[in-house]
This record gives C-alpha cells, sequence and structure tokens, in this order.
C-alpha cells in the first residue's frame, strides 16, 4: 500500500518530516542517476544532487500525481544535471568529444587497473557519450528523447551511443566476454560476471 | 576463420548496435557462419545486460538532509512554523496537515473554552501542575502549538540521530550482520503495512502520520546500511 501521495501532500504544506521521507526513500535511486551522468567527479556530483533536491521540492507544487513521483523526480534529476554539467562545458562539443574518446582505448596493461562497475568504466568516456550511453542504455531513454534533452539528432545520439558501447566493450571485457559460442544455429552464451545479486531482503 | 572469405567481418559499431538491434539478412546469414562476429555480438549483449543492471543499483548517498534541510529552509520549501517569503506561501495549498493542525488547536481551544464556560479554571489546577518538576530536563508547554512543534522537533532529532548511528557507530555496526539487519526490515515492513492501514482510516491523524514516516525513514536507513553490510560482490537490486 502506497501512502505517498499523502506525505506529499504534507510535504506540500512544508513539513520537514515529509519532505525528509520523501528525501529518504528515493535518494538512493536520485543521487545515483547524478553520479552516472556527471562520472568520476564526486565533489561535483554532491553539488549537482543538492541542487537536484532543492529543485525537486521547489517543483512539487507542480508534481499532478499524473507519474509515480520516483519518475517525475527522476526526470527533474537528468534535466538538471544535464543543465549543471553543460555550465561547467562539460557536454560541450559533444560529437567531436566522442570521436576523439573512441580513437583511443587504456593499453592492456592499464586495464587490470579499470574499476569494475560500468559506473567506473564510463568515468573513462567522455562526459558526452557518458552522457548518451548512461541515458539509453541505464537509465531506458529512448534516442529521441536524448536527442531532445542534449539538443543533438537521433542519429547523432545513436552513433554516439555504439562508439560507447565499443570502448566500454574493451573496458569491461573481463565482466562481458564470452568464452565459447556455438554458430550452428543456436548461440551458447556464457556470461563471466562473477556479480551476485542479493535479494531485497 | 569460419566465414566465407569474401564476406568481410561487421564494424564494431555495427555490432556494437545489434545488442538491440536486429541484423539485416545480410548480417544475419554472416553471422550465422562467423563465429568471431556472432562471439563479439554475443559480448555486446552481455553488456548491454551488464548496464541494465546497473539502473538498479544503489550507492552510498550524495546527499545528506543535514545540509540539504538549511537551505530548503532557507528556500522557503521546509516551514518550520517561521514567517515563509510570501511567494513560497502563496504557491502553497492549505491542505489536509495544516487543516489537521488546525483542527488539533480548535479541539485544544474547545477543550479549554469548555472547561472555562463550566466554571472550572481554564488549566488542571490538579496534583499534575502542582508536583514539582521531578527532573529540569523534561519540558514544560505553555500551549498546545508549542508541544506540537516539540513533538515534531523531537521526532526529526531521533530520525537524525538514528541515521547518524547507522552511519558512524562502528560499535554497534560489528554486532549488526546482514541476517539481523534483514530481520530488522522485515519487522518494519510488518509495521509499516500496519501503520499504513491505520492511515487510511484516520489520514491525517498527526499520531499515525508520525509513526508512518517513522518507519518508512528507518526502512529506507536500514536498507542503506543492509546495502554496505553486504559481503563484497553482493548488492542490492531494489528497494
Amino acid at each position: 500500500m502506497d501512502h505517498e501521495p499523502l506525505i506529499i501532500r504534507r510535504a506540500l504544506d512544508g513539513d520537514e518530516g515529509a519532505l525528509r521521507a520523501l528525501w529518504t526513500r528515493h535518494a538512493p535511486h536520485i543521487d545515483m542517476v547524478v553520479r552516472r551522468l556527471v562520472g568520476g567527479d564526486v565533489d561535483l556530483a554532491a553539488d549537482i544532487a543538492q541542487e537536484v533536491w532543492i529543485q525537486i521540492f521547489r517543483a512539487l507544487p507542480s508534481y499532478r500525481g499524473d507519474s509515480q513521483f520516483g519518475t517525475w523526480a527522476h526526470r527533474i534529476a537528468v534535466n538538471r544535471t544535464l543543465n549543471a554539467l553543460r555550465k561547467t562545458r562539460r557536454l560541450a562539443s559533444i560529437e567531436t568529444e566522442v570521436q576523439e574518446d573512441s580513437a583511443s582505448v587504456e593499453p592492456d596493461h592499464e586495464r587490470t587497473f579499470v574499476a569494475q562497475s560500468i559506473e567506473a568504466a564510463a568515468a573513462k568516456l567522455s562526459p558526452g557519450a557518458c552522457a548518451v550511453f548512461m541515458l539509453h542504455d541505464v537509465e531506458g531513454y529512448t534516442h529521441e528523447e536524448i536527442a531532445q534533452e542534449l539538443g543533438i539528432t537521433a542519429g547523432g545520439s545513436k552513433s554516439q551511443l555504439f562508439k560507447a558501447r565499443a570502448k566500454l566493450r574493451k573496458l569491461l571485457a573481463h565482466l562481458v566476454d564470452v568464452k565459447d559460442i556455438s554458430i550452428s544455429g543456436k548461440e551458447s552464451l556464457h556470461v563471466t560476471s562473477t556479480e551476485r545479486v542479493a535479494p531485497v531482503y | 576463420m569460419s566465414h566465407p572469405p569474401n564476406v568481410s567481418h561487421l564494424s564494431t559499431e555495427r555490432l556494437a548496435a545489434l545488442s538491440d538491434e536486429s541484423p539485416n539478412a545480410a548480417e544475419l546469414a554472416h553471422l550465422a557462419t562467423c563465429a568471431e562476429c556472432a562471439r563479439e555480438r554475443a559480448v555486446y549483449q552481455n553488456l548491454l545486460e551488464l548496464a541494465s543492471s546497473e539502473s538498479a543499483r544503489l550507492g552510498a548517498p550524495l546527499t545528506s538532509w543535514e545540509r540539504l534541510a538549511p537551505a530548503l529552509v532557507a528556500d522557503g520549501v521546509i516551514d518550520n512554523g517561521r514567517p515563509l517569503p510570501a511567494v513560497s506561501r502563496a504557491r502553497r495549498g492549505r491542505s489536509g496537515w495544516m487543516q489537521a493542525a488546525a483542527a488539533v488547536l480548535l479541539v485544544g481551544g474547545g477543550v479549554v473554552a469548555g472547561r472555562y464556560t463550566a466554571g472550572a479554571a481554564v488549566l488542571p489546577t490538579s496534583a499534575a501542575t502542582a508536583r514539582p518538576a521531578v527532573n529540569d530536563s523534561v519540558p514544560h508547554f505553555a500551549s498546545v502549538e508549542e508541544a506540537r512543534a516539540a513533538q515534531v522537533q523531537s521526532q526529526l532529532t531521533f530520525q537524525t540521530a538514528t541515521a547518524f548511528l547507522a552511519q558512524r557507530d562502528t560499535n554497534a555496526a560489528v554486532s549488526e550482520t546482514p541476517a539481523t539487519i534483514r530481520t530488522r526490515l522485515a519487522t518494519l515492513d510488518q509495521v509499516r503495512e500496519v501503520v499504513g492501514k491505520a492511515l487510511n482510516d484516520a489520514p491525517y491523524d498527526p499520531v499515525i502520520n508520525g509513526y508512518y514516516l517513522t518507519t518508512v525513514g528507518q526502512r529506507e536507513a536500514t536498507l542503506r546500511q543492509l546495502n554496505t553490510a553486504l559481503p563484497a560482490g553482493m548488492r542490492l537490486t531494489s528497494y
């Protein structure tokens, strides 16, 4: 049973407990979205996340309940983060950044030092390529939505995504490589990911 | 190489695209005979699955309520009873919580008025008020509003202290295994369900609201604690 609408109504009246309840419930996801889009700069991500939450609560009176609060807040987080990154010029010249970025990959001996998560590997991409990859493959945005958010074409978004994937494929080889495959009609995939997944509790 | 010599391999970008796009007839024919390209396609599909699973991953929070709350107070979003900027007040509707608070004041006022009109003293003159303070730290309230503000503040203090201890009290953390945290989580879920049902019957009851918010807050804090207490390589996929 979800009583979030009641909490939101209290939050609209400025009740700190309700505002905090919303923050507590959604911060793990919202902060994670910001962290992914910003990349490795944790201080910058923390500053942007702070701005994001202020913006979410400022905009609360405009929340109509047409979608889940989390979905609505997520959209604000993406918009606000991309705007903040634009201000810091981290998304400038997206097209050329991706081109240059895809041209070079760390040599093998450095690859062992690449952190073992997508978040860390994506931080090796240019900010623009990281944003396209995170928005499409992680957050589930369409190329049309990404194009709108980033001010590029849908085709440009696709092109950048495939280049970003190509680089991540090398950076995350230890997680995604396939050992054997049969081409006799049926593919036998062997996912080499060692990460176990825990239930909620 | 198991593919016909006159057919070139698929490009890296095309293989990356094929993780979520369908191959055309020529590409399909090539993939059926070229183990190298078929393997690369599978690798990209693994990458896509890995990325999809990333969306459910939770990390250490970037924000803290202790840092966020002052900014929200300054912005007029949090109303702690202090005068708010006109714009902030104007954009808020006077909804249930304020009505509930008003109702509490009305009821309190009604009791006071009732006692007055019945000829009784406005405030009880029993031993309760004549009794000397047992402990100087026990607060005394001059009004319902003051008591209510103290109640809200106490609740916030409790929640903040609990969250702080969950993150910083290393002595307590030693004895808290993932199993004990899971037990707490399951208990909080039960409490949330019970209080949630009560909230349906009395949506504006301040006590029930307080319990509900505390339970929700504690549950989320416990989830975060569990996420950090899990062994390396394990993680929560949802919360």
